[in-house]
């Protein structure tokens, strides 16, 4: 597969679980806005901006105290996250990102993708703002509905490839560095407030694990229990475990990278950290310490797939 | 669809009809079939062929100032009719063309006979733009030259004529096989009926007309469509085009060359590229031979191409066969290579570089349009009968600076055929690019991109300047 191609799907996928799972944030995000408490919703905002590495627009700072303040500020917060152009990571910027890469690369995936993605895209850029803000909850579900529905779509009818193997694995690496950050934000926000509680249930929310939490753990909230599931558990599709497995998988799925230095980190990086969540995260004394090693393997695998597949030295290629 | 109030003018030719409310004889069916077409019907079909390029993403990119727009050229329901007995005079008419043009391609860059023999002046050789001195003494593979050409034929009372040949990177294709998929879909039944001949085995063809090129007849050879990237108006119908031919679609920057071979940067090692269907002009090829600030192209890859380990299509220096003052001369190439009658016409055309014409035109600027031998896509030319006294004098200052660089042709009342406007039937002016493929022998898909004025009275058929598009169905009726 022509490297540069192989960039632009594994850049696609990496884009469009940003922005489903930017939705996903957001779709409960704005829910809150309708019944919790000023401390929630700052508390929720906080850890959405955290997961996303980014800082809230100039003057909004989480401090006001009334309702009404608390309500005008969040919808700011939400349009920096939705519409705002010049955040590279809003919603609208990831969608029209994926969609541009899938335009660039529509050869490498199936008619059915393609067109499944651009009308979504269409749909989204034919918006009213007003429109939007009157039932935000809505324009978030019908998103991410949409990517869900884009993934489904490629599951059914994507020929298993290389082009499959660099989308799964976008998509893998786009979770992880966004689950792992989310994690690491909960678990220190949390600690900061005498709730203790405040905040896992919309993990689970987030990660569609509430059933599954129920199932495995019964009804009663309890954030160590919430975290095993989060993290460790290999049958939840969005755990870290799960996403670091997936990512490990296609690595091997590929065959070894002609930047054969850059391929043996890579397969390191993500064998490490299936390892550690194997292994050591059941004795963790710290989880957070494990989860931040975990985080640095996920954002190094980036540099080490693309080193040994796309950014290879050509001196080192062998010539077919 | 209601013919009754349609703009019937007997001194332009109808592609439908020959008399008023009469149509031609392979159009009747059809004709009567959109007659019993109610108009909310037929809106439908043409707002659901209009969505399904929009859905699809069939589009062409304008760059503003701020943000590039990606636009869809206007396609028009109604399609065009051409019956096969026709279409098979245009298409021994566009074999010939191609094989003299191939002759002439091979002799400019070799022993010069043509000149030598006195049939074309040297200067309107050697003074083209578009001749390529790295060019002369290269054998191209199989002898062509031209593997993909798109021929721009009007129609008039008088028959087909040549408006100009394509040789470089001609575009256009792609809504040819769009358009039919999509008005196939709408006129469901009429399309069963009419026997239209099929377009849609162009990929094919392409695909089996490049293998043909592959150098040494290396077996199974990799095919890359090298595209200026996403900004080009036509990238749709780069990624569209590898994707049928199954290529890679590579910018310059994925190609290098290594002691003479092509090679492209894979996912697993770089490996050996043998034929490029190449959709970069030559300016921007090689940086090492033509424009040296060129990022589009490859450096080296001339030297490749020469040492014959790599096929291009089209081969670098066919443009000289289409520059507008070697046009005139086709007619005259075709007697002298194939010795032969042109079996299709040129429009009649003055080269200003010749005082004679030059006064001619400058008189008759009114009736005449002139064009720049070095502009396409509508650009750069002067309508007569639709500019203004104040245009044509300005025009006149520009043509009178340098005479050599424009020509000038009779204003033609090119052909019209029904399209929806407004939900009912009017004339629009029509022209046709039939794309013809050379390897080993000389391919045509019974098609076209059929191009049509859409603004009423408008002879400018270019996407660019407010045209669109027309499915072109060749029947066997």
């Amino acid at each position: 597969m022509l490297a540069r191609s192989a960039q632009g799907v594994y850049w696609m996928a990496r884009y469009l679980a940003r922005a489903g799972y930017l939705s996903r944030l957001l779709e409960l995000q704005v829910q809150f806005l309708v019944d919790r408490s000023v401390e929630e919703i700052h508390f929720g905002w906080k850890r959405i901006y955290r997961c996303m590495k980014r800082l809230p627009p100039p003057g909004e700072q989480f401090l006001p105290e009334a309702d009404e303040f608390a309500l005008a500020d969040s919808f700011t917060l939400a349009d920096d996250l939705t519409f705002e152009r010049s955040n590279p990571d809003s919603v609208w910027s990831a969608i029209a990102s994926g969609r541009e890469n899938a335009r660039q690369m529509r050869h490498c995936i199936s008619g059915e993708m393609w067109t499944c993605l651009n009308a979504a895209w269409l749909r989204i850029r034919d918006l009213e703002a007003v429109d939007i803000w009157r039932t935000p909850e809505v324009f978030y579900a019908q998103t991410r509905s949409e990517i869900h529905n884009f993934v489904g779509v490629a599951d059914a009818t994507m020929y298993r490839g290389a082009a499959w193997r660099f989308m799964r694995l976008g998509r893998a690496i786009e979770r992880a560095q966004l689950a792992v950050p989310l994690l690491l934000a909960q678990i220190d926000l949390s600690r900061q407030t005498e709730r203790r509680t405040l905040g896992w249930a919309s993990m689970l929310r987030t990660h569609h694990a509430l059933e599954a939490y129920g199932r495995v753990h019964g009804i009663e909230m309890k954030p160590d229990r919430v975290l095993d599931l989060l993290v460790a558990d290999p049958s939840l599709p969005g755990s870290v475990l799960a996403t670091v497995q997936a990512a490990a998988t296609e690595l091997g799925g590929l065959g070894g990278g002609p930047g054969v230095e850059a391929d043996a980190a890579a397969r390191r990086l993500a064998g490490r950290a299936e390892a550690l969540i194997l292994y050591d995260w059941p004795e963790a004394s710290a989880p957070e310490e494990l989860l931040e090693r975990v985080d640095r393997s996920a954002r190094d695998l980036h540099d080490a797939v693309l080193g040994a597949f796309v950014d290879y030295a050509i001196e080192d290629s062998p010539l077919r | 669809m209601d013919f009754s109030l349609y703009d019937f003018d007997p001194a332009i030719y109808d592609e439908m009809f020959v008399g008023e409310g009469e149509p031609r004889d392979h159009c009747r069916a059809v004709v009567e079939a959109l007659r019993e077409l109610p108009d909310d019907d037929l809106n439908t079909i043409q707002e659901r062929v209009t969505r399904s390029f929009s859905q699809e993403g069939i589009t062409f990119t304008v760059y503003g100032d701020e943000e590039a727009e990606e636009r869809i050229i206007p396609i028009d329901c109604v399609p065009r009719l051409l019956a096969l007995a026709e279409w098979r005079e245009l298409e021994a008419g566009l074999v010939q063309r191609i094989r003299t043009l191939n002759l002439f391609l091979a002799d400019v860059y070799g022993d010069c006979r043509v000149v030598r023999d006195g049939v074309i002046p040297a200067d309107v050789i050697l003074g083209c733009p578009q001749y390529r001195l790295a060019m002369r003494g290269v054998n191209v593979p199989n002898d062509v030259w031209v593997t993909i050409c798109g021929t721009d034929i009007v129609r008039t009372h008088e028959g087909f004529m040549v408006l100009e040949d394509n040789l470089r990177v001609p575009s256009g294709v792609s809504y040819m096989i769009a358009n039919r998929k999509a008005v196939k879909a709408g006129l469901r039944r009429l399309y069963r009926r009419s026997r239209v001949q099929d377009v849609e085995q162009y990929g094919s063809l392409l695909r089996q007309t490049l293998c043909e090129l592959s150098p040494g007849g290396r077996p199974d050879p990799c095919l890359a469509l090298l595209t200026p990237g996403t900004y080009n108006s036509a990238f749709y119908e780069h990624m569209f085009l590898a994707h049928e031919i199954g290529a890679e679609l590579v910018e310059g920057q994925d190609l290098l060359v290594n002691d003479g071979f092509v090679y492209m940067r894979t996912t697993s090692g770089l490996r050996r590229v043998d034929v490029i269907y190449r959709r970069v002009d030559d300016d921007f090829l090689d940086p090492l031979v033509f424009r040296e600030d060129s990022l589009l192209g490859v450096p080296g890859l001339m030297n490749a191409f020469k040492r014959g380990n790599v096929a291009l299509a089209n081969a670098p220096g066919t443009g000289v066969a289409d520059d507008k003052s070697v046009y005139a001369y086709v007619p005259d190439m075709v007697r002298y290579y194939l010795g032969e009658e042109p079996l299709l016409q040129n429009v009649d055309t003055r080269l200003c570089r010749r005082p004679e014409d030059l006064e001619y035109t400058l008189d008759n600027l009114e009736r005449l349009v002139v064009k720049r031998v070095g502009e396409s896509g509508g650009y750069g030319m002067l309508v007569g009968p639709h500019s203004t006294p104040e245009e044509r004098d300005e025009y006149a200052k520009t043509l009178q600076a340098d005479p050599a660089d424009f020509i000038s042709q009779p204003t033609l009342a090119l052909s019209r055929s029904p399209c929806l406007i407004d939900g009912h039937a009017e004339p629009r002016h029509v022209d046709l690019r039939p794309f013809v493929l050379t390897g080993n022998e000389t391919r045509i898909v019974p098609g076209a991109f059929c191009r049509v004025a859409l603004r009423r009275g408008s002879l400018v058929v270019n996407s660019s300047q407010g045209g669109g598009g027309k499915d072109l169905w060749v029947v066997d009726l």
